[in-house]
């Protein structure tokens, strides 16, 4: 008997650090700024003396401008970065999936810009980008090109540069695996047939690696929501609000404006922003997952 | 081994070789500019030919240094101190993000018991959550909320045993950045590691429970072992993010407490840019993770392609 | 010179003389402790690191600091002020803070120490502190709230003060046969003309990035061109004639400045000073230290210094930081006795000699500092102009600073119509200034 109750509470004794730490340090966290973003509150207060203000958080946000370039920016920085890293991680994975020598030390060079702190890209990049003393722009001056205005006119630009040069390898790497993991028999049979390259890539590897695609995709986006301090390092978000994403706006908000109920209210747009995608991917994993299961049952009935 | 390679066209290595370039050059060029003068590195009239100074690795690391290094006027970096802290940040959270991530992985697999749905759900969910998202809360309630009143017994013995004035709250401390990092990194761990307990043959285990070793036993001495792999990829990342985080640190640190990335962004300030100084101490902050890649990138590749892939 | 203040200090001091000095040390009681304290990563404080050794070897008192850029150590003061017991001792403030920190009752009142006669050191001299700079940023409480009035008191003591100086190519400018620009006209052509004459370099090197830097330099021209950021009654005035003349030439400064001119700031706009990329620069006096850096400089013994240039009138800007005590400080008494070595004219002049920027009439006028730094005459000098008034010191300045600074930034990277965006700040401003009170008694 005593047996048996030590067995159910198993599972809980295993989940309890866990499920206390993240209650602790996460949800509850949420729940408070959840709270924080109706009231009127300067840093300097405890949120219990701040004022109570209903939706005027969340109200002026909507119709401030400056939130929505930032949001615009952010929409369109992530929609850039994800496009060309989806399209040059996928094409690349499928230019080097062959049989060569030293395949793996490759991977291991490739994956090294994703590793270091983006303290440091962002540091990296500012000095690459540097006007005069930049090596970009002196490389175009050796070579007799004009120099670019990196950081200033094209400054968005610049920072999706560098994101596309910190996380491309990302998409390659798991677009690599996916197709190192298709299945032989599919590709042998569409060579029999005469199948040029591009028709194989088109009608039998692109097809078979798309829901590994879609899922490295979404997880991008995910993460593309949360870049901050490459942008931060390079730009703090000029010139104007050109580079202002919404996580160095939230921060800025809270650190330098002293308004942590605006930027608590911001974080809760951000937060619902990210909730929708995140349950597009459920939705998707979902649907596909039903579909093997149909599948494989249809299959069966077929034996 | 005797595995035969495919022959290639010379435009391929070409642009393998541009690639190489490309991912790596970045960082060499940090490299080579650490070693020079910021006189050298803003003139730059030749890229490589300079005299290589270790100048700047002593202005970074002059408070841990044996001695007084002669361009030095007073130490004002605290580099040192910052990646002791960092060091001590990243690996305790890290150890302790393994253990309890393992332990909620494992009930989640292979426990049913009640709420396991919701918190496998609210696990997937909060992966999404940006760092920044957190700052506003985090700040308020480390500073605030998570507080032991200084008169109370608990907390007048720590302010008598380490110092320092008023209540006293998470922010400022190790534990408090610890503890963020904890949470901020289980759900991926969790994630992450489901999927290689579950190929974990539950035959072994329930062969040692036969032989009588209890749930933690079983955990322990034998699912553990069988997924080394999963961990160490796991703890990597868990470093990574631990190691690199700039802004919660910066909220939370206080003059003792910084970690390295706060110190770089901080000499970034607009009086000087010291781009030789900068340099080597990102290149300090980039070495743990550039061993990391050189000497474990299976491990890095098998965790990318695990934590994804499962979706 | 005036006035209340200073009667104050002296008479006190004068008490305390009477009072005689019973104790041979004064800072014998405070030995032994070890104070807090919160300074920026700037020049000026940098030079203070160096000689903080001197005052424990004197007084027995330690020092630890706490060095963080500007912006930062704003937001740990912010932070650390709020609490019921702080653990800074003294704290370096930028002059913008006083507001928000008076107005939250966060600064002592130095009344209280310079009135006690075992604190308050008789040979101070207050009248000889910069006394613009000690209305700026010491000052809280008088006309306007942040200017020199009958009603205000000191809450702090200015300590690395700036002003802006022109600092330009003695050797560029001898080439040509250019004249030192003495108006903004005159510097307008002269910085459009460089890059006609020398090509690739620019003119004139200013911040510009967006946010506190376009402000800042927009700032730096609005005053001597007769603008203000509001009038009298508080009314937002940033967008008539002078505030677009001012904005105008901004822009005609950054773009006949130096490559890339459209996102520098402070330590770029120097930087490319110091490479010898741009024939002038107009900015704070704390970059002369730099300027003759070997290490850091191309341009050593090449840079003549002169006066900011004349719109209307001529007003440098007032900048810099202030030392003041904390409400919530520990040991406010030692640290007063740190804030007043630091002060004192011994201490301005050791500060000054290690590279800092005095803050006493004397320091300037000192013959041992002009010997080692030729530019403190004209340094000095260019005090004796700075406005005390060049922006508004009140505690809803940061974010109309803020939109300031972004909007400006459009008009130099988008081509913003300059009407348009200065008509844009003053209808933001309107609503802040609404919103926090100022029309209340209108």
């Amino acid at each position: 008997m005593q047996r048996a109750m030590a067995n159910r509470l198993t599972p809980y004794m295993f989940m309890a650090p866990a499920v206390v730490i993240m209650v602790i340090a996460l949800l509850y966290p949420l729940g408070y700024m959840v709270w924080g973003s109706f009231r009127d509150w300067d840093p300097s207060q405890t949120i219990g003396e701040a004022e109570f203000v209903g939706l005027k958080n969340y109200i002026t946000l909507w119709h401030d401008p400056n939130f929505r370039e930032s949001l615009g920016v952010t929409l369109s920085f992530a929609f850039f970065v994800v496009t060309f890293e989806m399209i040059i991680g996928v094409g690349l994975a499928l230019l080097l999936d062959r049989n060569i020598r030293g395949m793996s030390v490759l991977r291991t060079l490739f994956i090294l810009p994703m590793m270091i702190a983006p303290v440091v890209v962002g540091l990296m990049w500012r000095y690459m980008y540097h006007p005069t003393v930049g090596t970009f722009n002196r490389f175009f001056e050796s070579i007799g090109l004009p120099s670019v205005d990196w950081l200033g006119a094209n400054a968005l630009m610049s920072v999706i540069i560098a994101d596309i040069w910190q996380w491309t390898p990302f998409i390659f790497i798991l677009s690599l695996a996916a197709l190192q993991s298709l299945p032989r028999s599919a590709l042998e049979a569409a060579r029999i047939d005469g199948a040029t390259g591009w028709q194989q890539i088109i009608h039998i590897k692109l097809p078979l690696m798309m829901p590994v695609l879609i899922v490295t995709g979404l997880l991008r986006l995910i993460d593309a929501f949360k870049v901050l301090e490459v942008i931060l390092v390079m730009t703090e978000g000029g010139p104007g609000l050109s580079t202002e994403i919404l996580a160095l706006r939230i921060s800025r908000t809270a650190t330098e404006f002293r308004e942590l109920g605006v930027a608590a209210a911001m974080s809760n747009y951000l937060l619902i922003l990210l909730l929708f995608i995140t349950l597009m991917m459920f939705a998707f994993t979902r649907w596909q997952e039903m579909r093997t299961n149909r599948l494989r049952a249809a299959a069966e009935e077929d034996e | 081994m005797s595995t035969t390679y495919d022959r290639q066209q010379p435009a391929f290595y070409a642009l393998i070789a541009a690639l190489v370039v490309m991912s790596v050059g970045p960082v060499l060029l940090m490299f080579v500019n650490s070693f020079k003068l910021d006189v050298d590195i803003i003139s730059g009239t030749s890229g490589m030919i300079f005299l290589p100074t270790i100048q700047n690795y002593e202005t970074a690391l002059c408070d841990v240094l044996w001695y007084k290094p002669d361009h030095v006027d007073h130490c004002s970096l605290k580099f040192g101190n910052a990646f002791i802290n960092s060091l001590i940040i990243a690996l305790v959270s890290t150890i302790l993000t393994l253990v309890i991530g393992c332990m909620a992985a494992y009930a989640l697999v292979r426990f049913r018991f009640m709420g396991r749905d919701s918190v496998s759900l609210t696990t997937l969910m909060v992966r999404m959550v940006p760092p920044a998202v957190l700052l506003v809360p985090v700040f308020g309630l480390w500073n605030n909320e998570f507080c032991i009143d200084k008169t109370s017994y608990v907390g007048s013995a720590i302010r008598d045993t380490f110092g320092g004035r008023g209540d006293v709250c998470l922010a400022g401390t190790h534990s408090g950045i610890i503890l963020v990092y904890i949470a901020m990194n289980l759900p991926f761990v969790i994630w992450i590691l489901q999927s290689f307990i579950v190929q974990v043959p539950r035959s072994l285990e329930e062969a040692a429970r036969v032989d009588g070793a209890g749930p933690f036993q079983v955990f322990f001495k034998v699912v553990l072992p069988l997924i080394k792999p999963g961990l160490a990829a796991a703890a990597i990342f868990t470093f990574r993010i631990a190691w690199n985080e700039y802004l919660l640190a910066s909220a939370l640190s206080d003059r003792n407490t910084k970690t390295v990335p706060i110190l770089i962004v901080n000499n970034m300030s607009e009086f000087n840019v010291e781009w030789g100084v900068i340099m080597a101490t990102g290149m300090l902050l980039a070495i743990p993770p550039i061993i990391f890649t050189l000497f474990a990138s299976r491990q890095i590749i098998t965790g990318m392609t695990a934590g994804a892939v499962k979706g | 010179m005036s006035n209340s203040l200073k009667s104050t200090v002296v008479g006190l001091a004068a008490t305390a003389c009477m009072a005689g000095s019973a104790l041979a040390n004064p800072y014998e009681d405070y030995a032994g402790t070890t104070l807090i304290v919160n300074f920026p990563a700037h020049p000026h404080y940098d030079a203070v690191m160096k000689i903080l050794p001197e005052f424990t070897e004197e007084t027995g008192i330690e020092v630890e600091v706490d060095q963080l850029p500007y912006l930062k150590m704003r937001e740990r003061q912010t932070l650390e002020l709020g609490q019921d017991e702080g653990e800074y001792d003294l704290i370096a403030y930028v002059v913008f803070s006083k507001a928000d920190y008076v107005f939250a009752d966060q600064l002592e009142n130095l009344a209280k120490y310079f009135m006690n006669p075992k604190l308050a050191d008789p040979s101070y001299d207050a009248g000889d502190l910069i006394d613009g700079y000690v209305y700026n940023i010491g000052f809280a409480g008088g006309d306007k709230g942040y200017l020199e009035g009958a009603t205000g008191s000191l809450f702090g003591i200015p300590y690395g003060s700036e002003t802006s100086v022109l600092g330009y190519r003695k050797d560029i400018f001898e080439k040509h046969g250019l004249e030192v620009p003495e108006t903004y006209d005159e510097l307008l052509e002269i910085a459009c003309k460089i890059p006609e004459l020398e090509p690739g370099m620019g003119g004139l090197s200013s911040r510009a990035a967006s946010g506190h830097h376009a402000a800042h330099a927009f700032l730096l021209h609005l005053n001597p061109l007769g603008g203000a950021i509001f009038d009298d009654q508080w009314n937002p005035v940033v967008n008539n004639e002078a505030g677009v003349k001012a904005a105008e030439a901004l822009k005609t400064i950054v773009d006949c400045g130096p490559e890339g001119a459209t996102n520098f700031g402070f330590g770029e706009a120097l930087g490319s000073f110091l490479n010898g990329d741009t024939a002038m620069f107009l900015d704070t006096t704390v970059v002369a230290g730099q300027i003759d850096d070997p290490a850091k400089s191309q341009v050593v013994g090449k840079v003549g210094w002169a006066l900011h240039p004349m719109g209307v009138e001529r007003a440098s800007q007032t900048g810099g930081f202030g030392i003041g005590i904390p409400s919530n400080a520990e040991n406010k008494e030692a640290a007063f006795l740190l804030m007043q070595w630091l002060t004192s004219k011994e201490g301005d002049k050791l500060v000054a000699m290690a590279g800092g920027n005095p803050s006493r009439f004397s320091t300037h006028a000192d013959a041992d500092v002009n010997a080692k730094y030729p530019h403190m005459a004209t340094f000095g000098e260019a005090l004796k102009h700075a406005d005390p008034d060049w922006r508004p010191i009140i505690p809803v300045w940061g974010k109309i600073n803020a939109d300031l600074g972004t909007t400006l930034s459009k008009v130099l990277t988008e081509d913003l119509d300059i009407q348009e965006a200065l008509d844009g700040v003053a209808e933001r401003t309107k609503d802040v200034m609404t919103e926090a009170g100022y029309y209340t008694w209108n």
